[in-house]
């Protein structure tokens, strides 16, 4: 059930909060910000409070400036000199998300609480919450998010993590284009739950590259989702799948050879590890946390190795994929 | 603290300080300093040293069922625990528990 609406100065009533789901979490979503993809929230019965997401950019300000005493800066990503996302935190305010022609996002200490102060006139703004401070409130609550895409098949969540430009994503379509529910296309919450991991869905997005793109036909396209076009690059919204069992993680390799899937006996761990979201969270809680999640996946024969040619059918692969998967699972 | 002799590392008992963690792969042994979050990692003779260690009265105590379980010379393992050891008191990843016995 969705809090109630509250009265403003004035008299106004704002409009209630939209309740969603994503990266594990419960989601009190400010009726001001529309987050593409977004499903519905998990029927899950935990009694976490959700997290609340509130288009507030004074009270951003005023907490910021109130606490900035001592922040320090977490990361960034770019040049060193124009970095195009910064993370920065202050014991007494949190972490404070900046994107470029996004804005800025307080994420509370806790990952309770997301304030939004966005860039005015970006109807694509919202995209530092679905692919950076969301991802980081699931870490600070709990979670382990991979850098990864994800689908559900019949034998479970399959993940596909790997190097930039590895084919994630044209993977992850594919297969859903084979009739795989799609779970994220870039991050996504694992969670160990009851002796088993599960993987939880992010936004209900696809980005396909302008090459991958072109090579889809009209109805291969009308299968991903919604498209948009967002300066140059296409992007496909649809409905997300729930959160299922992980049934695999494929860790892509560029390779000159045929592609090959192969079960890993041995996972080198460092691999796993590599394979996280969030390099910024390093209490000793989360360290300890991926430890357990990255044990459990080694220990639980879940991760392949998926060799791929540099140039390979992004749909013969997925075919590939399904029946070696389907095989191994026999 | 000065380093101990070889003769007092095999007669100290060691553990793992509470911040330090590790978890075993079938490849190799994760240890991780939670206050610095760096990582090690250990290969699969070193990590099993390091499981004997952790339960042991003292260092020198589970040579001989290690000699044992490797086929080795007990002088051998002695070196490569001494070895080991020296290099884990070194960035932090064990403590010494006693105070090994004077002489």
């Amino acid at each position: 059930m969705s809090p109630p609406a509250a009265e403003q100065p004035g008299g106004h009533l704002r409009e209630r909060p939209r309740r969603h789901g994503a990266f594990g979490l419960t989601l009190d979503v400010d009726a001001l910000i529309q987050i593409p993809g977004l499903g519905a929230a998990e029927a899950s019965g935990d009694a976490d409070p959700p997290t609340r997401i509130e288009l507030d950019p004074q009270e951003l300000a005023r907490r910021w400036e109130q606490a900035r005493a001592g922040w320090r800066r977490l990361g960034a990503l770019g040049a060193s000199e124009h970095p195009y996302l910064t993370v920065d935190f202050a014991e007494r305010a949190g972490y404070l998300l900046w994107a470029e022609g996004c804005g800025r996002v307080l994420i509370s200490a806790d990952g309770r609480q997301l304030l939004c102060d966005p860039v005015r006139d970006r109807a694509d703004w919202t995209t530092i919450l679905w692919a950076q401070a969301l991802p980081f409130a699931a870490t600070l609550r709990g979670l382990e998010v991979l850098h990864a895409a994800g689908v559900v098949t019949g034998a479970g969540a399959v993940l596909l993590a790997g190097e930039p430009g590895a084919g994630k994503s044209s993977l992850a379509a594919a297969l859903v284009r084979r009739g795989a529910g799609l779970l994220g296309d870039d991050a996504l919450a694992l969670q160990q739950r009851a002796g088993e991991l599960v993987a939880h869905p992010s936004a209900g997005l696809l980005h396909l590259r302008p090459a991958e793109e072109a090579r889809l036909s009209t109805s291969e396209r009308s299968a991903l989702g919604a498209p948009t076009e967002l300066q140059g690059k296409w992007r496909y919204t649809r409905a997300v799948a729930g959160p299922a069992p992980l049934a695999a993680l494929l860790l892509l390799e560029r390779s000159a050879r045929e592609p090959v899937l192969e079960r890993l006996d041995a996972v080198d761990p460092f691999d796993l590890l590599a394979s996280t979201f969030n390099l910024s969270i390093r209490t000793p809680e989360r360290l300890r946390r991926q430890l357990d999640v990255v044990t459990a996946l080694a220990a639980g024969g879940h991760v392949y190795r998926l060799r791929v040619q540099p140039g390979t059918d992004a749909t013969r692969l997925a075919a590939l994929v399904d029946e070696q998967l389907r095989v191994a699972s026999a | 603290m000065d380093k101990p002799s070889d003769q007092e590392l095999l007669a100290a008992r060691v553990r793992l300080p509470q911040h330090i963690v590790h978890r075993g792969f079938v490849a190799e042994t994760v240890v991780l300093n939670l206050r610095t979050g760096k990582y090690h990692g250990l290969n699969p003779t070193a990590g099993r040293m390091l499981e004997a260690l952790e339960q042991a009265p003292s260092v020198g105590s589970v040579v001989p069922e290690l000699a044992s379980e490797y086929g080795l010379e007990q002088a051998q393992i002695e070196r490569d625990l001494i070895e080991l050891c020296a290099g884990l008191l070194e960035r932090g990843l064990i403590e010494i528990v006693d105070e090994p016995a004077g002489g």
